[in-house]
């Protein structure tokens, strides 16, 4: 279980990247949501122990992250949002390299595991190619594989389907999902789909803040039954917010169409639409 | 768009705060070098060329400035030019610059002329630090001259900025070509050794215009200008863009754009850097783009077992280790490198030990010294710069967010690293290993010592590059910015290198010092092993600290500030990391005290200041006893016994003491070498010791009973010699050594009488200290000094008997003959007598020695040398036998019946003539090897020899007085029978190369005499240049002007009136009386000119044709010559003349020139020469008889006019 308190952070440029953030994250995966700049890395890289927090602490069972960085890194397993790799140099050889400082020590289970994880993420084809040659999607799975060395007990994926194809992302999902209940997943992202599809429990952070949290289908239907659109012409859009609680305008088939939240039946040609997990983060992080 | 390119650039390098640090540091750099400089620490005494060049002179300004600003400077031109465009691609902006329309040469030269703005505005600092440095009032205002602008503004633009230009192209260029930092690097190291190279093979006289050429820093240019410029000269003059140095400038201005043209042509906008080397990549097939989903089944992984421990990090850190090192040997520059480094060995390998061009046999100790030598910068370079790519490797790759946060401690990541380096240092030094046995073997030379190569490489040398690593890689962990590590550690490197020393006064304070390691042949590393590794410990432990600190606050995750690394290095989980710093300290605590306790509390140690100082002391306290009458030595009688083992000796004694004064002497001074352990002292007649100054070791006893004109008294003594722990600074031969002890007299026995040599002889030094102004020797009218011989104040000629003891399987030897030779005790006694009697200066020499007797008329030659040395031993007999023969026929008869020629250790490279015994150092002969058939060797182990041997006659027989002019009378003279020698011996031909150099040093040294340049016949003690180099020159050449017989005929006459007679000695007054009554009316000329001032000649030929009439040809000449007078401030004047100058000329390449003597006036003389041969070439004074400071227009090729006609 992994318990953050009070966690604060800002940056010597003055941007308050984390404001008294605290979050119980227990076993399973959870899905951090929030715009560019919400403050998701920041907190991915505290608990990855690359970073620290002015104030506040990150417990992972018994472990003290900022005090204890060496004891997290054993049960760590980070992709981050973005990294580079050594030129000419293969996937195979990478994950053997990643697995040595892993602390997988035996050359004939160093072995297998690299080339089951190398199997199980598609890449066996592959695995003499320089990473620098890899696609968008190769490499993400090249990312997961090597973040899964070791069986970790943490594992924060950092914004992984940024840049991905549908079908690649589809791919990467899929990934994600089967890696187990047992341990603790962190998966940031700005993409709903992504939470909605995978993830049990979440969090939506916005300026440095935890703004909700919860199960993904109780936030939905908190709001089910208060969703409403309409479609308007752009130069309306302005008169409807100031008019009504919108969580989002949006183009639709050439045209605009607004959502609002409203509790009871606004009248005015709106149209009741199903809640989904969009509407909740789009009228959370406004 | 050019415009808005460059200035944005410019905004991005105005807004970079490295921008300013750089700035900042090279204004402090060169502020502090110009105070130093400057003496503003009389205690700190820097000077380049001579203490009467001014600390702000145009000269010091551009050595300062022009260097600094390469070496350091360099690293900013690969930083911000180099990377112009490079930051591009690491940046990914590259995409976005490549699609806008803006041009090919707008986005590049935008680019670099922002960049090399910038770089060159950075790269001015140096003189700002140097003009505020110099204007503080720290600085002793008699070393600086009034502010003068010119020079900083000419050395910026004649050499800052062409050679900024052309650097910064080449970095450009290259990131255009290969767009990969590592080539760009790659690219430096080539210059640097091509630059070495260059100056290795072109440093000889008949290489100097070329070499002006091909410098593309323009520094070889602006030493041709300056070459010998005098001291007023190089105070006011600066270097002007004219001749060799602007065509120079042009040359490599011109070659500037042609590889920013080459780089510009090259570059295309593409994101991927155009193929070097034409290969067709080959087709893969692109993988079928069909969707398939995964099966992840996490439960398939197979199971491995992780392991934190610290074995198990041990082993990682071995698998990282050998993936580190495995990285290095697969890089291919890396491997470019070594290909290059082993060219540049061999390229060098024809320079190996060169003394007056000649070479010397390739022994290993030779070789691996020499390729060490050469291979340091380019070592350096590497360490520094592989150092910065392995730390920040991770970080430049953006690696490091998936490594930092591996469960790897800090220090597998920091030892991994750096064994990656001393891995890569060990590749290196091998590879000098490799090529040196190769040179070797291709040279024919086959015994190879490999167990040497492995002690001087990997015993000795590569410790000290491993601290340097460790101290790079400190810097590394800790900076920010890469560049600025670079900068960092350069700058370092520089100051301990040049100034650590001179500021902080002990080498405890000096990264990495220590007192000196030399090999010898005779003595190995002797006992120079014991205190080099007691240094490098205190250093090791030093580095041990500063590596468990690399790895406790080794960058990891996002840029932290350093109170956060600190937080993380204070970490419970880093107390062995604080341990091991703990024990570092200790270690480096202890050793650093035991090293102050055999350095500063066994020994003395002081700075030149302080031991000026005592100096100074010694002379307040004791001058006043300079004239106060003092008995002679006239009988030695010694028992010395030599310990080499311990470095010690025990010598016992009696000195008989006669007054040869006109009165009565009631008072004895005498004086002991420092550190002298005096047992007992005492007097024949009853004494009393009536002042004893320890510090001095200066006893002053009053006799009970005055020693009467003609009376005598024995002084007997014992005294101990005793070698405690060790000093700072390496001691070679002050004390017995283990094999190839060479001590004399003046360094263990008792003197007589006020030593002026203990006074400071440098007058500026002398100011400092408060003492007047001194001449350097007594003036030659001071008859006072007529009494005291040049070499020995407290002797005239002396008996000499010595017995010498030493261990039992080395041969001890002093003058005399052997008249017995003992074992007792274990140890080897040698009772020496000598027949007549000597000067009051004797050897003492102990080694395992091998001999080689000849007898050449009744005198016996010995070489006494080390086994394996036997190379030239064949030159050396027959050296001894020709210069016997010479001076026997042409000066006097030989006194003794004896020559032995005695090896000692190369510590010092000289030789030495002590009575029928001449110590020779390893280093000056031994090992020459002579090519015969060149003209351009000099059979320099045949001429040390006849120089040595004619001391036997010039010194030996016949000394001069303590005055000004008498090292004419022993070196000279020395000199001229050593050069008649080789000229009967190897024919004019050969000799001429020899006076060539001399010529070289003559006019070099002059130019840095920090007192007056006095005429031959007043040459002070301390001007060697002139009594070696000048006086052989002027000596040769009467002897071609006045005849061969004249000139001995006149030495004949003054040996035969003064020869071995003791006070008063004579002057070179008496000399050139002499002289001049054999020289006739038309030629006293030439004696005025050699000996009573300086003269120099300026001749060229202008015009130079030859004309065939009949069977006869002429040569048609135009020669200029003017005589040159030169005052003692070294100003210099045009005189009238009507000289004999001859013009010789040459047939063809090879044979003897003919020769014809002119009466040439001063100014421009058309010459027509009659020749049979039709002539090749012309040349005025073809023998070098006279000293000219522009050789290379004396001689001109011929044309052929009906030729030239015809055409």
């Amino acid at each position: 279980m992994l318990q953050i308190t009070n966690l604060s952070k800002t940056y010597p440029n003055g941007v308050k990247a984390l404001q008294d953030v605290s979050l119980t994250i227990s076993n399973g995966m959870f899905g951090l949501l929030g715009p560019n700049g919400a403050g998701k890395s920041t907190l991915m890289r505290t608990i990855a122990t690359l970073q620290d927090a002015d104030s506040g602490t990150i417990m992972f069972g018994d472990i003290n992250v900022s005090k204890q960085k060496q004891e997290l890194r054993k049960v760590l397993g980070y992709l981050p949002q973005e990294f580079g790799v050594y030129p000419r140099v293969s996937a195979e050889e990478m994950l053997h390299y990643i697995a040595r400082l892993k602390g997988v020590a035996n050359d004939k289970e160093r072995k297998e595991l690299v080339q089951a994880l190398l199997e199980q993420v598609n890449l066996y084809n592959h695995r003499k190619k320089s990473l620098s040659g890899y696609s968008g999607g190769m490499k993400q799975r090249f990312g997961i594989a090597q973040a899964l060395i070791g069986s970790p007990k943490l594992i924060i994926v950092d914004e992984p389907t940024a840049g991905l194809d549908p079908a690649e992302r589809l791919r990467f999902n899929n990934l994600l999902s089967e890696i187990g209940e047992n341990i603790v997943i962190i998966l940031s992202t700005h993409i709903v789909e992504d939470v909605s599809e995978l993830c049990r429990d979440m969090a939506i952070i916005a300026g440095g803040k935890v703004v909700q949290r919860g199960n993904p289908e109780d936030l939905v239907n908190a709001l089910e039954n208060r969703i409403w659109s309409k479609r308007v012409k752009k130069d309306e859009v302005a008169q409807y917010q100031a008019n009504y609680k919108m969580v989002l305008a949006k183009l639709s088939a050439g045209s605009m169409k607004v959502f609002i939240d409203s509790e009871t039946d606004p009248g005015n040609d709106f149209k009741r639409e199903r809640a989904t997990l969009e509407d909740v983060y789009f009228s959370n992080i406004f | 768009m050019f415009g808005s390119i460059f200035a944005f650039e410019l905004h991005r390098l105005a807004a970079s705060v490295s921008t300013y640090i750089y700035f900042f540091i090279l204004f402090a750099v060169t502020f502090f070098v110009a105070v130093l400089v400057g003496g503003a620490f009389p205690d700190v005494n820097i000077n380049f060329g001579g203490e009467k060049i001014y600390a702000n002179a145009p000269v010091i300004i551009d050595a300062i400035f022009s260097n600094l600003d390469f070496y350091i400077g360099t690293i900013l031109m690969v930083a911000i030019i180099g990377t112009a465009v490079l930051k591009d691609f690491r940046s990914n902006t590259y995409s976005m610059i490549f699609t806008t329309p803006v041009s090919k040469f707008d986005y590049l030269f935008g680019r670099f002329s922002a960049c090399l703005l910038v770089t060159l505005i950075i790269l001015s600092a140096p003189a700002f630090g140097l003009m505020a440095g110099y204007a503080t009032p720290w600085v002793n205002s008699s070393r600086i001259e009034a502010f003068m602008l010119l020079p900083y503004i000419h050395t910026y633009w004649q050499t800052i900025v062409p050679n900024t230009i052309l650097f910064g192209s080449i970095y450009f260029s290259v990131s255009l070509i290969s767009r990969d930092i590592f080539v760009i690097w790659l690219s430096l190291l080539i210059i640097f050794v091509v630059l070495s190279v260059s100056n290795a093979i072109f440093n000889s006289l008949d290489f100097r215009t070329m070499a002006a050429l091909i410098d593309p820093r323009g520094n070889m240019a602006k030493s041709t200008l300056g070459r010998y410029w005098s001291t007023d000269q190089k105070n006011h003059l600066h270097y002007t863009l004219t001749g060799l140095f602007l065509l120079n400038r042009i040359i490599w201005l011109g070659i500037s754009c042609i590889v920013w043209i080459i780089g510009y042509s090259y570059f295309s906008f593409t994101s991927a850097p155009r193929r070097l080397f034409l290969k067709t990549p080959k087709t893969a097939e692109t993988p079928k783009m069909t969707f398939i989903p995964s099966f992840f089944r996490k439960s398939e992984l197979p199971p491995v077992s992780q392991s934190f421990d610290t074995a198990s990090h041990l082993r990682i850190l071995f698998g990282l280790a050998v993936n580190e090192c495995k990285t290095i040997l697969r890089n291919t520059y890396f491997r470019i490198i070594l290909l290059f480094g082993m060219l540049f060995l061999f390229l060098v390998s024809s320079q190996i030990g060169k003394i007056y061009d000649t070479t010397v046999f390739p022994v290993t100790y030779q070789v691996v010294e020499y390729f060490d030598g050469v291979f340091q910068l380019l070592l350096t370079i590497l360490t520094i710069m592989f150092t910065g790519e392995i730390v920040w490797r991770g970080r430049d790759n953006r690696m490091d967010n998936i490594l930092d946060a591996l469960p790897v401690p800090n220090w597998v990541f920091y030892v991994s690293k750096l064994a990656g380096i001393f891995f890569m240092q060990v590749i290196l030094l091998s590879l000098i290993m490799v090529c040196g046995v190769a040179v070797q073997l291709y040279k024919g030379y086959t015994h190879i010592e490999p167990l040497l190569y492995i002690q001087y490489l990997f015993g000795f040398k590569l410790i000290d590059i491993w601290l340097l690593a460790i101290l790079a890689m400190f810097v590394q962990s800790l900076v920010t910015n890469k560049y600025l590590g670079y900068f960092i550690v350069a700058l370092f490197y520089f100051w301990n290198g040049t100034f650590a020393m001179l500021v902080l006064k002990n080498s405890l304070f000096v990264f990495s010092s220590d007192p000196g390691v030399v090999y010898s042949d005779m003595n190995h590393f002797g006992h120079t092993v014991f205190p080099y590794f007691i240094y490098k410990l205190y250093w090791s432990a030093f580095a041990l600290v500063l590596a468990a600190l690399s790895s406790l606050f080794w960058a990891r995750g996002t840029a932290k500030t350093f109170k956060l690394r600190l937080a993380d290095a204070r970490n419970k989980a880093n107390a062995r990391s604080w341990a091991i710093v703990t024990i570092g300290l200790l270690v480096f605590i202890g050793s650093g005290g035991f090293i102050y306790f055999n350095t500063n509390v066994q020994n003395k140690f002081m700075t030149e200041f302080q031991q000026e100082e005592l100096q100074a002391k010694f002379e307040k306290t004791y001058k006043k006893f300079r004239n106060a009458p003092q008995p002679k030595i006239t009988d030695v009688a010694l028992n010395v016994d030599l310990f080499p083992n311990e470095r010690g000796l025990h010598a016992s004694g009696t000195f008989v003491l006669q007054n040869k004064s006109k009165g009565p002497i009631d008072s004895v001074h005498v004086l002991m070498p420092d550190g002298i352990k005096v047992r007992e002292l005492k007097f024949s007649r009853s004494s009393q010791l009536m002042s004893n100054d320890t510090q001095y070791s200066y006893r002053i006893y009053k006799l009970a009973q005055p020693l009467q004109p003609g009376d005598t008294t024995v002084l007997s003594f014992t005294v101990d010699m005793v070698s405690k722990g060790f000093k700072q600074s390496f001691t070679g031969l002050s004390t017995p050594i283990y094999n190839g002890t060479f001590v004399n007299n003046e360094s263990f026995l008792p003197s007589i009488g006020y030593d002026r040599n203990y006074e400071i002889s440098d007058n500026n030094h002398r100011k400092k200290h408060g003492l007047g102004y001194r001449r350097t020797s007594n003036p030659i009218n001071d008859t006072a000094s007529y009494q005291r011989s040049l070499f020995t104040r407290d002797a005239d000629f002396i008996t000499f008997d010595a017995t010498v003891s030493t261990v039992a399987d080395q041969t001890a030897i002093a003058p005399g003959y052997l008249v017995k030779d003992w074992m007792d005790n274990g140890r080897h006694y040698f009772h020496y007598k000598m027949d007549n009697k000597i000067l009051n200066f004797y050897s003492f020499l102990s080694a395992r020695y091998t001999v080689k007797k000849e007898v050449f008329n009744n005198v016996n030659l010995e070489i006494y040398y080390n086994k394996g040395h036997e190379y030239n031993l064949n030159r050396m007999f027959n050296s001894m036998k020709k210069s016997l023969t010479y001076y026997t026929a042409h000066f006097s008869p030989y006194q003794h019946k004896q020559v032995r020629i005695l090896e000692f250790p190369r510590y010092a490279t000289f030789a030495q003539s002590f009575p029928n015994t001449i110590p020779t150092s390893e280093g000056i002969g031994f090992i020459a090897n002579v090519d015969d058939s060149s003209k351009e060797n000099v059979d320099y182990p045949f001429y040390v020899t006849a120089h040595e041997v004619a001391h036997q006659w010039f010194a030996h027989q016949v000394i001069g007085a303590d005055v000004e002019g008498s090292n004419m009378m022993s070196e000279t003279f020395a000199q001229y029978g050593a050069i008649m020698v080789m000229e009967k011996e190897y024919g004019e031909d050969r000799i001429r190369k020899f006076l060539h150099i001399e010529m070289d040093g003559y006019l070099r040294d002059r130019s840095n005499d920090a007192e007056k340049e006095k005429p031959l016949a007043l040459v002070d003690n301390s001007q060697q240049y002139i009594f070696y180099q000048k006086g052989g020159i002027v000596m040769h050449a009467l002897n071609k002007y006045l005849g061969e017989d004249s000139v001995n005929h006149a030495l004949k006459n003054f040996i035969e009136q003064y020869a071995l007679k003791g006070a008063p000695y004579p002057t070179t007054m008496d000399f050139l009386a002499t002289l001049r009554r054999s020289t006739p009316d038309s030629l006293q000329y030439l004696i005025t000119d050699a000996f009573e001032r300086i003269t120099l000649y300026d001749n060229k030929i202008t015009v130079a044709k030859s004309r065939k009439e009949g069977e006869k040809y002429f040569v048609e000449a135009t020669i200029e010559s003017h005589k040159i007078v030169s005052d003692s401030t070294g100003k210099e004047t045009v005189v009238p003349s009507d000289d004999y100058i001859e013009i010789g000329v040459y047939k063809d390449r090879k044979s003897s020139p003919q020769i014809t003597r002119y009466k040439l006036k001063g100014g421009e003389t058309k010459l027509s020469i009659p020749t049979n041969d039709k002539p090749y070439k012309v040349i005025i004074d073809p023998r070098l008889l006279l000293i000219d400071k522009k050789l290379d227009d004396n001689e001109m090729k011929l044309e052929d006019e009906t030729k030239t006609a015809k055409k």
